[in-house]
């Protein structure tokens, strides 16, 4: 018996809930046969507001079970970054599959036009920066569970724009590794000003047992244009919700890239602020 | 064939005349040609002597003439018009005694009838040659009605009784999912049952996030699902009915009866209003749990609320021989409060009022007015900065229902029926502290309206047909805007249309018909086609039953979904019809299913007609099905073989994928046996096919993160699923049982869900992890009855 996949499922805010269920489930490993796709070009990209070189990063995508998180690299690309302003910089390629700029600078309120072309196939996306919105405070507050479990309630404050249309993702930066198996460690904190347009938000970040008193958290906030956050979005509901056999069937993020790639290109500007947890 | 006398049977012209177009039944001298001899008409109720219930489909059968007969409708009344004579009248209904009556029928005369239920015999099998037969006989396809004492002695998860639940053991239905009360109807979705309490339909019919089902079958009286041969008098739904009725209370003697169980309490009072004229019966149910959690020291556990109630409450009263009068209501509520974490609310609310009234003796008429409101609220955010979601939809629905029993082998069954729908999408209700910004999407109007005829005669001795047309019209009105998009999902143009205006409308022709053919005095081959249209849409981001579920109407930007459906089926009853057994063939045809784009924001979201994607689907299978309904041992044995497949443009490629409830095999074994006058027993035994799912075909790394890769919908399966649940019911004396059940017996870990993470200790390494969600579960439910 395990009631670990009720805690997480409760904290997504779904089904959970019947208590008395939680008493009752329980898994197991089990062996599954799948049939292994074609590799796929995975884009990596993104340009922020802050000083560059800024990277894209290209690999190809692997069979599901094969015991390893090596995935090739996609070299000798031709990789383009255009803004709207007429500067077109060719990324240099460092390290195998890893490209970066050389000339250009991240700018709010500016477009950018990603091009690779690699093994004869073009792929081109585009993504606006918006503008940086600042976090006005952070507040962390601790409680204990009926349970055991350490929650700390992390608040982000800030102040939405008041047009509307402000897409949003939080990024938490910690002194000690989030296992990458829980689903706090992978979930995209995202936020978007559809209900709350122009208001004060206060985003609560929710988070068990990975922290403890005393430990720093950087908190990142990130200003995403719609097709971005759309990708995030996506992307999220793929990592929190295949636990729960209710959600509809899964499909691959909605990406801003075209030709069938996997993956993002996306241009954000960032406010950071750190707090130490009492 | 069976020899048959033709002077019993009405003129040949009368043969002929229902092959003119049906409108001309209208224009006809409804008494027919001149006959060989006068005839005359019998009419009346048919109730449980006992309580004062009409009884539904009981059955009157005229010994002297063969295949002659005539069976209560909803209301207990029947009709029947045959020649002057002399007859022995046999009134039967299943777990009554056969009532044996003579009678002399010289002029139209009205005839009450009692039946009394049968005692349970000990040590003795009940067989009388008075089954009924109307399995074979009748026109009636792809239906099956659930004997209330049957749902009462199958076993179910956590000994609640759910008519939901048992449903899904018989063909051709399937279950949304382990414990769910959701089910798929033919290959058919989630939103395309229409199901009925007292007329009033119920737009989210569970409890529990769908667990339980609102229906107390305590409150139960009848309940009658339909999967194909959809008669005209249904509509707005494309693939099964479910008609629900409730009991009208006792005429005769005041009661209380009820129980506890693990979850929920129930108490149903009833009695006479004026003795044999009028009753009442009020019955409700509320789960208990959360009692003990008032009791916690811990604050979030203590102001932590689940629980739900139902509550069903029924008046009639006899006006004369002529006219009666039904005001019955149900009202149920579900609340979920975990403090700071999730905070839902949601329930249904009906209300009818009917009017029966018999003209003459052959015309039954039913006037009924009914309301129907869902509604849904969830809370979100802490306390300080908390805001109310809310959406639901409304219903106010006038239909008059008329019956005319021309003569023994005709009847015409025609009405009309106008819904006036209010769509609620969703509204935002902030508090002064809230972050969130109050706004109210617009409120869509629509009125739903039918007339339907349909006819059922006997052309030849031996053959049946029931021919009718439902013609339906839907229009979206004002007030309110419309928005037209692009093939990019963007406005390019806004409509505004004042109060009373019509938006858009659709009209459809819903051609139904079937017909029966006896091969001999125990099978039959019966044939259907229907077709349904459909103006609602249940959007939903679950495969199940969920809160949260919007219905939407059809618009400018979304079409009506309509189905076509052929079935064929042999029927044969066994050893004087004490078993029943039929194969039945379908293929069905659904268009305009409606699926969603990716990551698509169903709440709180204006445009969020340019975020469905229309597509087909169709479905195809073999039922088979052999049932015992009466004597000691009693119960079904049910198989399905079908095939489920739906097509989007902008799924899956386009290209053709398996339907999540697409489940080759499906059987159900269904028994119930009375040892004696103490103890009663039941098992049951379920199997089927995994469920279709979506598993990666790959992964890739992406910031920092491992990621499935999915190349193919539906292209997986889930393991097959089965499960033996058993229950016991000791009586304790008259008045009072005890009922045990062990829900998967041998503990099977049937497949909940399947989900792939990275191992713990390396995380190179993937694997994939299966959650049960039920092993073996005992309960123990006490009811009583005085």
């Amino acid at each position: 018996m395990n009631s670990r996949f009720f805690r997480h499922a409760r904290g997504a805010g779904i089904a959970a809930t019947a208590l008395a269920l939680a008493s009752f489930s329980c898994q197991k490993v089990i062996s599954v046969d799948l049939n292994n796709a074609n590799p796929q070009m995975v884009t990596e990209a993104i340009v922020t507001d802050g000083p560059g070189p800024y990277t894209v990063l290209l690999s190809r995508s692997g069979d599901y079970f094969t015991p390893s998180l090596y995935f090739p690299p996609v070299t000798h690309a031709f990789v383009t970054i255009a803004d709207n302003l007429g500067v077109t910089d060719t990324l240099k390629e460092t390290v195998s599959g890893t490209y970066h700029t050389s000339v250009l600078h991240g700018g709010q309120g500016r477009t950018y036009y990603l091009r690779v072309v690699a093994e004869g196939k073009e792929y081109d996306a585009i993504s606006t920066m918006p503008p940086r919105v600042p976090i006005d405070t952070l507040v962390a507050l601790h409680s204990r569970e009926s349970d055991g479990d350490q929650v700390y309630n992390l608040y982000v404050f800030f102040k939405d724009p008041p047009e509307p249309g402000n897409y949003y993702r939080m990024n938490l930066r910690v002194n000690v590794p989030i296992s990458p198996d829980s689903i706090d460690g992978r979930r995209y904190h995202l936020y978007n000003d559809k209900l709350t347009n122009g208001n004060e938000a206060a985003v609560r970040i929710r988070m068990r047992n990975y922290f403890q008193p005393g430990d720093t958290v950087w908190v990142d906030l990130l200003s995403i244009d719609k097709a971005s956050y759309d990708y995030f979005n996506t992307l999220n509901n793929i990592l929190t919700s295949d636990r729960s056999p209710t959600s509809l069937a899964p499909a691959n993020p909605n990406t801003n890239l075209t030709n069938g790639a996997l993956g993002y290109f996306a241009a954000f500007s960032v406010d950071s602020k750190i707090i130490v947890l009492q | 064939m069976p020899s048959h006398d033709h002077s019993d049977r009405p003129s040949a012209g009368h043969r002929i005349l229902p092959l003119l177009p049906l409108i001309a039944f209208l224009c006809l001298d409804v008494r027919g040609g001149a006959t060989a001899q006068e005839k005359f008409t019998m009419s009346g109720i048919i109730k449980n002597a006992e309580n004062g219930e009409a009884l539904i489909g009981a059955y009157v059968v005229v010994k002297e003439l063969k295949n002659v007969g005539a069976s209560s409708n909803a209301y207990g009344f029947f009709s029947l018009t045959i020649p002057g004579g002399r007859y022995t009248l046999l009134v039967q209904y299943l777990g009554f005694r056969v009532l044996a009556d003579s009678i002399d029928l010289t002029r139209d005369r009205t005839f009450n009838f009692a039946l009394a239920p049968e005692p349970i015999t000990v040590g003795e099998v009940v067989v009388s040659g008075e089954r009924s037969d109307r399995n074979v006989t009748s026109t009636v396809m792809s239906s099956n009605k659930l004997e209330i004492r049957e749902v009462k002695s199958i076993p179910v998860l956590l000994g609640e009784k759910d008519i939901l639940k048992t449903i899904q053991l018989l063909p051709g239905v399937q279950s949304a999912g382990e414990g769910n009360t959701g089910y798929y109807a033919r290959g058919g979705g989630l939103d395309q049952n229409l199901i009925l309490l007292d007329e009033a339909p119920i737009y989210n019919p569970s409890h529990a996030l769908g667990y339980l089902s609102v229906f107390n079958s305590d409150a139960i009286k009848d309940v009658t699902l339909i999967t194909g041969g959809i008669p005209a008098e249904y509509g707005g739904r494309l693939s099964s009915v479910l008609d629900i009725r409730t009991n009208d209370g006792n005429m005769k003697d005041y009661g209380a009866s009820g129980g506890i169980g693990l979850l929920a309490a129930r108490l149903t009072i009833q009695g006479p209003i004026v003795k044999d004229e009028g009753s009442f019966m009020i019955s409700g149910r509320r789960t208990y749990a959360d009692m003990f959690l008032k009791l916690s020291s811990d604050t979030t556990i203590n102001r932590t609320s689940l629980y739900f109630y139902d509550l069903n409450a029924k008046a009639n009263y006899t006006l004369g021989e002529k006219d009666r009068i039904y005001l019955s209501g149900y009202l149920g509520k579900d609340n979920l409060d975990y403090p700071d974490v999730i905070g839902l609310r949601w329930g249904n609310t009906t209300a009818t009022a009917r009017w029966n009234h018999i003209f003459g003796d052959q015309f039954f008429s039913n006037t009924a007015l009914t309301f129907s409101d869902y509604q849904y609220t969830n809370l979100v955010g802490t306390s300080t900065s908390q805001y109310e979601i809310t959406s639901g939809i409304k219903d106010i629905n006038g239909k008059i229902d008329l019956q005319y029993f021309m003569n023994a082998t005709s009847m015409f069954k025609f009405g009309v029926n106008a819904i006036y729908h209010t769509f609620m999408p969703g509204s935002v209700t902030a508090g002064p502290t809230s972050s969130a910004n109050s706004v109210s999407l617009e409120h869509r109007y629509a009125l739903e309206n039918a007339a339907y005829v349909a006819h059922e005669f006997e052309p030849l001795s031996g053959f049946k047909i029931n021919y009718g047309l439902r013609a339906s019209m839907f229009s979206l009105m004002g007030p309110g805007h419309t928005l037209t998009y692009d093939e990019y999902g963007d406005i390019i143009d806004t409509a505004g249309y004042g109060s009373g205006k019509v938006i858009k409308t659709y009209a459809s022709f819903e051609p139904r018909f079937s017909a029966t053919y006896l091969i001999d005095e125990a099978s039959s081959v019966k044939g259907s086609y229907t077709r349904t249209a459909q103006y609602l849409h249940l959007l939903s981001n679950s495969t199940t039953a969920n809160p949260s579920d919007l219905w939407v109407p059809s618009s400018n930007n979304v079409k009506p979904q309509y189905a076509d459906q052929v079935a064929i089926g042999y029927y044969r009853n066994f050893e004087e019809n004490e078993f029943e057994s039929s194969l039945e063939l379908y293929y069905k045809n659904m268009m305009n299913l409606i699926d969603y784009k990716n990551g698509s924001d169903l709440q709180i979201n204006p445009t969020i007609e340019s975020l469905l994607v229309l597509g087909r689907g169709w479905s195809y299978g073999a039922e088979f099905l052999i049932r015992k309904r009466a004597g000691r041992l009693s119960g079904w044995v049910g198989y399905t073989w079908s095939k489920t497949q739906e097509q989007f443009p902008l799924i899956n490629n386009g290209t053709v994928f398996p339907a999540r409830q697409d489940r080759t095999h499906d059987i159900s074994v269904v028994t119930i046996y009375d040892l004696n006058a103490a103890w009663n027993f039941s098992a049951v035994w379920v199997y089927n096919t995994g469920n279709a799912v979506t598993f990666p075909g790959g992964n890739y790394w992406i910031d920092n993160r491992l990621v499935p890769y999915y190349t193919e919908r539906n292209g997986y399966r889930m393991p097959a699923y089965h499960r033996l649940d058993l229950s016991a019911t000791w009586k304790l004396g008259e008045r009072s049982n005890l009922n045990f059940s062990i829900y998967n017996v041998y503990n099977r870990m049937n497949a909940y869900a399947i989900y792939f993470r990275q191992n713990r200790t390396d995380p190179t390494r993937t694997e994939a992890v299966q959650i049960t969600l039920f092993p073996i579960i005992p309960s123990v439910t006490y009811n009583f009855n005085y």
